[in-house]
């Protein structure tokens, strides 16, 4: 197993929300994640990082210093930051079996994150069905999510362009009634 | 050999009536798929032999046409999924997946399921549509693209009256020569070939220039060569078979009411032969007027009431006859009976004009012969049937330029209209060869049996072909397609449509002439001749100036 990545804090049908751990190892926008919870694997797309104080109260001001120099001067800050990210629930592990769609719950607050394993990325992206998924989310950056995902498949392949075309074909089919949408996911994956 | 047929798409609409629709594979490259191809669509229980005609660029989204994608990787994205290429196909025949010997294809009156894959034919498909080549099916040449025989059936196609249309240097010619070629070695119907432009006896040339052996080279004896002109030098190598000529008496009106654009005929003229007939005799009239002076012309007027210019006028007009050295006032030997003679015998009758190879000289012979030759058959016929015996052997008359002869204003009239109009009633029927089809009476054309189809550049001559045929539509694409030495075929001799390469013609040659050593013992005569010729003369060259 990988290591930890971070904690759930909070927990939706189709998404969750964690807690980084540290401020040095966010996950990437567009890479895959899982929960380890109930004895199940729960894979989670990263469509959101934010980085943000502690105590919702009190912003975090300019400093007017570069940010390794300000943490060396003043590393108490780094204390009162805190990295939280968003996940879209892709698919879960079921008796060894990967399933691209939505698990029966959500995995619980307190589960931990770690990043997936190279063979689960290959497991999830076999069939691209979760690019189906992540569209019918409201309010997520689809079009730079599933270009991210794509590319990161991708390069997970060494790059193998049969697997870029056929992605590029699954968005085309996906977004038939949204050809801009599809367009611009498509020129995003072609170069 | 079992080759399994490709699959290039999958069949997504359509109507029997309308024809079908398929959507093209994405790994088929369009560019290798052409109208007119063999298609096959691999229905539940049944096989549906269709025609491909028409290929066409779809897009399931309106936006995709307005911003094009850009670059490969888009297009080849895009393809398949928001572009397709649709293929428009005509079911012709179904016959069941695995047919047993007694299964024939039949007409489609159904369609196959939504998504049944669409293949172009096999070799499988292909001799299962048009049987294996034997020598009453001969191989007449393979389906575009494809290297399978496609065979004639000859005793369907000696049951109507069939043509060959194609504009000059379609190919049609050699094609003709093939079918007359296998229909002689099949002795499946007599052949009486009018020749008019010395295509079909000795040698012929090709578009090359180069001389290709034709009927009399090939099938030896069993061909006859009949000819106005026997002194034209054609016939100082291999002698004419028989010398025709035809007396006065056997030219009618109607002949030469046929020929009045070529002799320059006009009503009045007509008209006033019609007198001349009355009074003189119907088998006489004409020598006699020939005969007669000018100063008697008078006396003709006062006779029979005519009008005297038009008289002057019609002999200058027949006048022309006497420039036709074989209708004369008195003949040897009846060529009609002679005709007759070669038919029983079985042998096949290619007749030449020589140096007369006018449409006058033609359209009068071809009238004249064929006409007595119909009232003989149909009263051989008529008798036989009365005995219960055979009748005459079926005789299929080739003529070429045939718009002369079946032009709607007189095909009513003529023997060919007539004999292509009662089929095979009296075991005769016509082989219409013509680049003019448009020229054509459409009764007539609706009768004709079998239709063998090149390159036509006149839309009215492409609507002329197609007149009685069902799918008109998909046809006329397909011969829009066609290229030289390219035909459809179609009707009554053909279990479908199909366009075909035609059969190359040494390959005809070589499998016509098979056994009979005819050209080798030509080869060798010449050869004796020259040497013959070198010992008399020497081997000087001769230098014209």
């Amino acid at each position: 197993m990988s290591e930890r990545i971070g904690e759930i804090i909070e927990v939706y049908t189709t998404r969750f929300l964690a807690q980084a751990d540290g401020l040095e190892n966010p996950p990437h926008f567009g890479s895959f994640v899982k929960a380890e919870s109930q004895g199940m694997a729960i894979y989670g797309l990263v469509y959101n990082v934010h980085e943000t104080s502690i105590d919702p109260n009190r912003r975090a001001v300019a400093f007017g210093i570069e940010r390794t120099e300000l943490f060396k001067r003043q590393p108490q800050i780094a204390e009162f930051l805190k990295i939280e990210f968003e996940a879209a629930i892709i698919g879960f592990n079921d008796a060894g079996y990967i399933r691209a769609y939505l698990p029966p719950f959500p995995p619980r607050i307190h589960s931990f994150i770690y990043p997936c394993e190279k063979q689960e990325v290959l497991d999830l992206t076999e069939d691209l069905e979760f690019i189906r998924s992540i569209n019918a989310l409201p309010g997520l950056p689809v079009e730079e999510l599933a270009a991210a995902s794509i590319r990161l498949a991708c390069s997970e392949r060494g790059n193998d362009r049969a697997f870029l075309v056929r992605a590029g074909q699954e968005i085309a089919q996906l977004l038939k009634e949204e050809y801009e949408k599809a367009r611009s996911i498509i020129r995003r994956i072609s170069d | 050999m079992k080759d399994k047929a490709q699959e290039i798409g999958k069949l997504i609409a359509g109507s029997l009536l309308s024809g079908l629709e398929a959507k093209l594979n994405e790994d088929i490259n369009v560019e290798g798929i052409s109208v007119g191809r063999l298609i096959v669509v691999d229905g539940r229980e049944n096989k549906f032999f269709c025609l491909l005609k028409d290929v066409s660029l779809e897009a399931t989204n309106e936006d995709i046409l307005l911003n094009p994608p850009s670059g490969d990787f888009a297009r080849q994205v895009h393809a398949g999924v928001n572009t397709f290429y649709k293929l428009s196909v005509q079911p012709m025949l179904i016959t069941a997946q695995n047919p047993t010997d007694l299964d024939r294809p039949r007409p489609s009156t159904t369609v196959p399921p939504h998504f049944s894959p669409v293949c172009e034919a096999s070799a499988e498909d292909v001799s299962l549509i048009f049987g294996a080549p034997g020598i009453t099916n001969p191989e007449i040449g393979s389906p575009i693209f494809m290297e399978v025989p496609v065979c004639l059936n000859l005793e369907r196609f000696c049951k109507r009256s069939n043509a060959i249309f194609g504009k000059s240097g379609s190919g049609k010619s050699v094609l003709a020569r093939m079918v007359l070629g296998y229909l002689i070695k099949s002795d499946m119907a007599i052949n009486l070939v009018f020749d008019m432009h010395n295509e079909y006896g000795w040698s012929a040339t090709n578009e090359g220039g180069i001389d290709d052996p034709s009927l009399k080279q090939l099938l030896g004896s069993k061909v006859a060569i009949f000819t106005v002109d026997s002194n034209s030098p054609l016939y100082r190598k291999i002698r004419a078979d028989y010398d025709v000529q035809i007396p006065y008496g056997a030219v009618e009106i109607a002949d030469l009411e046929l020929a009045a654009g070529e002799l320059g005929l006009t009503q009045a003229g007509i008209e006033t032969m019609y007198r001349l007939a009355d009074k003189w005799g119907e088998d006489k009239w004409l020598a006699k007027f020939l005969d007669m002076d000018t100063d008697e012309f008078p006396q003709v007027v006062e006779d029979l009431k005519v009008n005297e210019q038009a008289l002057n006028k019609l002999r200058r007009c027949l006048d022309r006859l006497k420039k036709l050295p074989f209708i004369r006032k008195e003949v040897a030997d009846d060529t009609v009976n002679r005709i007759m003679d070669f038919i029983q015998d079985g042998k096949h009758i290619v007749f030449q004009f020589g140096r007369y190879n006018s449409m006058l000289a033609y359209i009068l012979v071809a009238n004249i012969l064929t006409r007595r030759l119909h009232k003989l058959y149909v009263d051989k016929t008529d008798s036989a049937r009365a005995d219960g015996v055979d009748g005459p052997k079926p005789l299929v008359v080739t003529i070429e330029e045939a718009h002369k002869f079946l032009d709607p204003q007189v095909a009513r009239q003529t023997t060919f209209g007539t004999i292509a109009r009662e089929m095979r009633k009296y075991n005769m029927v016509l082989l219409l060869i013509d680049q003019r089809p448009s020229g054509i009476d459409d009764e007539v054309l609706s009768q004709v049996g079998t239709r063998i189809i090149g390159d036509l550049g006149d839309e009215r001559d492409i609507n002329a072909v197609l007149t009685g045929l069902p799918n008109q539509g998909t046809l006329k694409v397909l011969i829009n397609n066609l290229e030289p030495r390219q035909f459809l075929l179609t009707g009554f001799a053909l279990p479908m449509p199909v366009v075909i390469d035609a059969k190359d013609y040494g390959k005809f040659c070589s499998e016509i002439s098979l056994g009979s050593g005819i050209i080798l013992d030509e080869i060798e005569r010449r050869k004796t001749v020259d040497e013959l010729k070198a010992q008399v003369y020497g081997d000087d060259q001769i230098i014209f100036d």
